[in-house]
């Protein structure tokens, strides 16, 4: 086809001075700072490990953050959060945002221990008695977004309510403990796993977490869902317009994120021996954070897995080498604030192709 | 009228990449004329008002206001050189009242430093009577009817006392009554010696205010005429250059069965939304082969009915039958729409038709997901063939199809929006001013584009506000009045008055 | 390379943020020998793990264990704060004993989510002291912590003999419902006040150890009650909460207040007393003393057995004493 412009898109005709045209790049420089931004998340949980590395105290001639066990408290202190991350990262990569999950948690830990203890109930009834929880809970905001349209922001601020209430009310107010045997009120000994590690060195958590991480990565880049997900966070109503089932694929993101806010609600009683009603207050905040500082954009269509497990990473290391360092713990907070809105600011900084 | 202009342009020139919006426009404004600017779409008349009214600041050429060159860095500085301007999309806040509105960033202070509300009421009272529009300004901005918003724009231009006002059109949203009203303001300005840029595509209003008339294609001035003496005819010629024929492609095949029969649709919405007419009482047919074209003033409910057959229109109770291949038609959804081989080009590119972020292959495959995924998973490699296949048939530039949609050019962002459509082998295609804001060449493509569909045996129904384009492609003419079809022309009989008496209903006022 | 140049400046800016707030004191953890075994002239690392920083009971306890290890030399105490978290307070447990430390002091946020990580540390051979909450099983030192009951009963011979010796209507605002604390100061109070028939309690309502919940408990049982001689409160902001609801009906001076905790503290409520809003406070001690005392005596005395459970008396602050009290149990003017 002759069009009167041929060279529209590649370059400026000859005859025409580049007057004005900002001085471009070459392209692989361009994509060298492009991939950094890309994978920002990646480079900054390198330079906090190296960091770390260099500040960590010394015991005995041995670094104390590269110690075994320290990196096994490290990936185990973050598996929650990271594993609630991972849910969350599909709801912001729609433009939603689910304040509910630290609630839900707390219901799901609940949960755990009343239905093994008290309703005495075998281990895999009760997994799956409390994932179904979780999930009917979060497909049930979902559908409240979907359906008559109220932001989520507000949904699920109305769920976080809710769900305490209800693990409150489940538990009496108090924290179940969870004691191990097979006796009446005593649960199976084997959910005592949770707490445990394969090999003594991989805790069972962090490994979950790893294993939900990578397939929620997988998810993402290969299914036509995950390109739903994101087509409804870049232009809604393009997307509704092509085809896509947002309604279904709304609630399906908000019932994952259920899904697995419920899961760390189980690893977290099996980590206490204990659900109590009150936990994981204020981890929404920290999944949240996770998934900024991966690079995720608050407003939705684009960000990646990836990120949001580096940026679990990156802050479970963070507050690791602080405590390692004893840095009083008002610092600790004001330092964790400074990475995120830094890792926001890096995201902004990011060159757009005009 | 011989005086020293208000305004002078010489020489503007603009590109948008490699799009000359703009090439070497001279324009000028005199005091106490209303200078009409005319043109298609693209034409370059927004960018050449962006440039006058400060909000483009980069551009080749010069300006001056009244002798003195002028360099404006934004839109306050041309302000404050006495250009205000009226834009079509209408820049009010909602939130605020009328008074609020009109006075916004240069609020009437009182000596304390409060902002003199009573002062700025009387004000804007005032610049509302004069245009004959009895607001109470304390009222919200969000609870007036478009065309009242619009006289909330203008009476805002004249409390800035303006030398040169730029209306871009300013009747679009305008009852009868409220024209007469706006042309005797105009008038009146024109007595107190502003210069009035005026942008309309109505020839008859035109042809009532105009002193001069300057008529843009493809970024250039194809000439000045004294509508006194110009014929309707030579204006539109100007408009559309003299390749008429090569432009919109050559003549039609015969066209088949029945494809899509619309008996009576009519939408009653629970709650009506402002600024959406739902059809009230529409009857077309579609053959397969058939290009229909859809014409209507602005607010005739083309969109809406476009909407509504995509199932993508407002709710409420909807009578009247709609049969797609002589089977019941009544989609929920899009989705639905899709299933049923009806896909669904929208107006409103941007907002509604890509997501301008991602690659463009993301935005290609959308549609058709379903066709390259197995058990969910998408094959990536038959996922890349199909990209390229679809960007190469209809000739996208794009660097790859890796990049970012929205560093493509209007046209080849359009022809995204096709090839996604495309993607979904539809039978039925809905097109929504599927060639707004495209430059002439992508222009042409799309047209010989549509022909080709057409002949493969695709139904196309087609929404323009472009007489030239619907008479030109269209088998048909279908004219919307008041979401109601009032008449149904074929290619022999469509003319531009006809359509144009069509559309303007029983209202059709001769001397305009 | 605009971009390039400003992104490297914000990641230089947080490094350096980071790296200085991580060198502030970079010695204890270096300094102390993970093997360091009991004796005079050697340094230890002591781990505080507080529950919750917020409540200031919990922060007076954590001023009350560093200013006493400062007085014994070779201590070096460093604080961690769990932010009501259990999960959080197990990773500060497993930092300390990444650094080594040689001692461990920890208030637990609730005793079962933490009875593994004390056990843990108490099986590598760190001397554990808990204070205040007790956690599950015996793998620790010593629980050092105050007796409820007690102060409860000594603050209902209080009355019975010194505030209303010819009786009188006594109001209760207790602290949360289900809560330990608020059972055994409300069955001390009743022990108390036995040896005086004439003292009646007319009500009971919880204020769940919130001042502003004091004050709007104070207001309605004043409507029911009008005829009150005083209010016998379970914690100190409850009191001053319940006098402010006596002050607003013009009833502050007919009624008296009496509260518990005493924390040495500007809002605490011996200022409470010394300013005359309240009659008397009892002393809830935080320990922290106490467990450096023990931790002295067991890292530098070498002692073997310390006792398992220490229970600490309480002190009754009045006007005549407040002031003393106020310096002796250690607040700043």
């Amino acid at each position: 086809m002759n069009s009167p412009n041929p060279t529209a898109v590649a370059e400026a005709p000859p005859e025409t001075p580049p007057r004005r045209r900002p001085i471009r790049l070459p392209r692989d420089r361009h994509a060298i700072v492009d991939s950094f931004f890309r994978f920002q998340s990646l480079f900054g949980l390198v330079a906090v490990f190296v960091i770390a590395i260099a500040v960590s105290p010394v015991r005995n001639g041995e670094n104390v953050f590269l110690s075994s066990g320290n990196l096994a408290n490290i990936v185990r202190a973050v598996s929650e959060i990271g594993i609630i991350a991972v849910g969350m990262t599909f709801v912001i990569l729609i433009g939603g945002i689910d304040l509910s999950v630290g609630a839900v948690l707390g219901l799901a830990a609940v949960g755990s221990a009343t239905l093994m203890v008290d309703s005495g109930l075998g281990i895999l009834p009760t997994v799956l008695i409390v994932l179904f929880i979780g999930t009917a809970f979060g497909a049930t905001q979902g559908a409240i977004v979907a359906r008559i349209g109220i932001q989520s922001f507000i949904v699920t601020l109305a769920g976080l309510q809710a769900a305490r209430g209800i693990a409150r009310m489940w538990s009496g107010g108090l924290g179940i403990p969870i004691a191990y045997g097979d006796g009446p009120q005593e649960a199976p000994e084997a959910f005592s796993m949770l707490s445990g590690s394969i090999n003594g060195v991989l805790p069972v958590p962090a490994l979950l977490f790893l294993a939900i991480g990578v397939g929620a990565l997988l998810v993402l880049r290969t299914t036509a869902f995950a390109r739903h997900v994101y087509a409804i966070g870049g232009n809604e109503k393009a997307a509704r317009l092509s085809g896509v089932p947002v309604r279904r694929v709304r609630i399906a993101v908000f019932a994952i994120s259920g899904l697995l806010a419920a899961l760390a609600g189980i690893i977290h009683a099996g980590q206490l021996n204990q659900g109590s009603p009150n936990d994981g207050a204020g981890y929404e905040l920290d999944a949240i954070a996770a998934v900024v500082i991966g690079g995720t954009s608050l407003a939705g269509g684009s960000g990646s897995m990836g990120g949001t497990i580096a940026g679990a990473l990156l802050l479970g290391i963070l507050n690791n080498i602080l405590a390692l360092n004893n840095i009083d713990a008002n610092v600790q907070l004001v330092v964790k604030g400074l990475v995120i809105v830094a890792a926001a600011a890096l995201q902004k900084l990011r060159p757009r192709i005009a | 009228m011989t005086e020293r202009p208000l305004v002078r342009m010489t020489g503007i020139g603009k590109r948008f990449g490699g799009v000359h919006a703009c090439r070497d426009i001279d324009l000028t404004v005199r005091a106490g004329e209303v200078h009409a600017l005319l043109g298609e779409n693209g034409a370059g008349k927004s960018t050449l008002i962006n440039i006058l009214s400060g909000v483009i600041t980069e551009y080749d050429g010069a300006i001056e206001v009244e002798g003195r060159p002028v360099s404006f860095g934004g839109p306050a500085d041309a302000q404050r050189a006495g250009i205000a301007t009226i834009h079509q999309e209408l820049d009010l806040v909602a939130g605020l009242s009328i008074a609020e509105n009109m006075f916004l960033g240069r609020e009437p202070r009182t000596r304390l430093g409060t902002v003199d509300t009573r002062r700025m009421r009387r004000q804007a009272t005032e610049h509302l009577r004069t245009l004959g529009a009895d607001l109470d300004p304390r009222r919200l901005v969000g609870s007036l009817r478009v065309g009242e918003q619009q006289l909330v724009e203008i009476g805002r231009a004249l409390s800035l006392d303006a030398r040169v006002l730029i209306m871009d059109e300013p009747t679009a949203a305008l009852a009868d009554a409220e024209v007469e009203r706006l042309f005797a303001t105009i008038a009146e300005l024109r007595r107190a010696g502003v210069g009035i840029v005026y942008i309309s595509h109505r020839m008859a209003e035109i042809e009532v205010v105009a002193d001069r008339v300057t008529v843009l294609r493809n970024g250039g001035v194809a000439g000045t005429v004294d509508p006194k003496t110009a014929t309707r005819d030579d204006i539109i010629q100007l408009m559309v250059g003299r390749s008429v024929d090569a432009l919109y492609g050559e003549g039609r095949n015969e066209p088949g069965e029945v494809l899509l029969d619309v008996r009576g649709l009519a939408v009653t919405p629970r709650r009506p939304t402002p600024g959406r007419t739902e059809p009230a009482g529409v009857d077309l047919t579609v053959r397969s082969g058939e290009i229909v074209g859809l014409a209507g003033l602005m607010g005739a409910g083309r969109t809406e009915l476009l909407e509504t057959l995509f199932g993508a229109g407002g709710s409420g109770r909807r009578d009247g039958e709609v049969t797609v291949d002589g089977r019941p038609y009544r989609p929920h959804g899009p989705r639905s729409a899709l299933a049923r081989g009806v896909a669904f080009v929208p107006e409103d590119r941007r907002g509604a038709g890509l997501m301008l972020e991602h690659s463009v292959s993301d935005n290609v495959v959308l549609s058709a997901l379903s066709s390259l995924t197995t058990f969910g998973l998408v094959r990536r490699q038959a996922l890349r063939r199909t990209v390229a296949g679809q960007l190469s048939a209809l000739a996208v530039k794009a660097a790859s199809p890796a990049v970012a949609t929205a560093t493509l050019s209007g046209g080849n962002q359009q022809k995204i929006v096709f090839a996604k459509q495309l993607l979904t082998r539809p039978r039925l295609l809905l097109l929504d001013e599927p060639t707004r804001g495209v430059d002439i060449g992508a222009k042409a493509e799309i047209y010989r584009l549509l022909h080709q569909l057409a002949d493969t045996g695709m139904a196309i129904l087609l929404a323009s506000s472009e007489l030239p384009e619907l008479l030109s492609i269209c088998d048909r003419v279908v004219v919307l009045h008041r979401g109601r079809t009032v008449a149904a022309l074929p290619r022999a009989s469509a003319t531009q008055q006809a359509i144009l008496a069509a559309a303007n209903g029983d209202d059709v006022k001769e001397a305009r | 390379m605009r971009y390039a140049r400003r992104a490297a400046t914000i990641l230089a800016l947080t490094a350096l943020v980071a790296t200085s707030a991580c060198s502030v004191e970079d010695d204890p953890g270096t300094s102390s020998d993970a093997s360091a075994t009991c004796g005079t002239g050697k340094d230890f690392l002591i781990g505080m793990s507080q529950a919750n920083n917020a409540e200031p009971y919990r922060q007076v306890m954590n001023d009350d264990v560093t200013n006493a290890a400062k007085s014994v030399p070779g201590f070096k105490v460093v604080v961690s704060d769990a932010a009501q978290d259990n999960s959080k307070q197990v990773a500060d447990v497993e930092n300390f004993l990444s650094q080594g430390i040689n001692l461990l002091i920890i208030s637990p946020n609730e005793a079962k989510p933490l009875t593994a990580v004390v056990k843990k540390a108490y099986d590598q051979g760190i001397p554990v002291i808990v204070l205040d909450r007790k956690v599950e099983g015996d793998a620790y030192t010593a629980f050092i912590g105050g007796d409820n009951v007690a102060i409860g009963r000594a603050a209902g011979e209080y009355y019975a003999k010194t505030l209303l010796p010819q009786g009188g209507k006594v109001v209760e605002i207790s602290g949360l419902p289900g809560s330990t604390p608020a059972a055994e100061r409300a069955q001390g109070f009743r022990e108390g006040i036995a040896s005086n028939p004439k003292i009646e309690i007319v009500a009971s309502q919880t204020a769940e150890w919130l001042r502003e919940k004091g004050q709007s408990v104070m207001d309605a049982m004043l409507k029911a009650n009008p005829d009150i001689d005083a209010v016998y409160s379970h914690n100190d902001p409850m009191a001053e909460g319940a006098y402010l609801a006596a002050k607003a009906a013009g009833k502050e001076t007919a009624i008296k207040f009496t509260g518990i905790d005493a924390l040495p503290v500007p809002s605490g409520g011996i200022k409470a007393v010394e300013q005359g809003r309240l009659q008397a406070t009892f002393q809830y001690p935080t320990g922290g003393r106490e467990a450096i005392d023990m931790a002295k005596k067991i890292l530098v005395d070498c002692t073997k057995d310390v006792p398992k459970t220490t229970t600490l008396g309480t002190m009754q602050i009045t006007k005549e004493n407040a002031a003393e009290a106020y310096t002796t149990l250690g607040g700043k003017q």
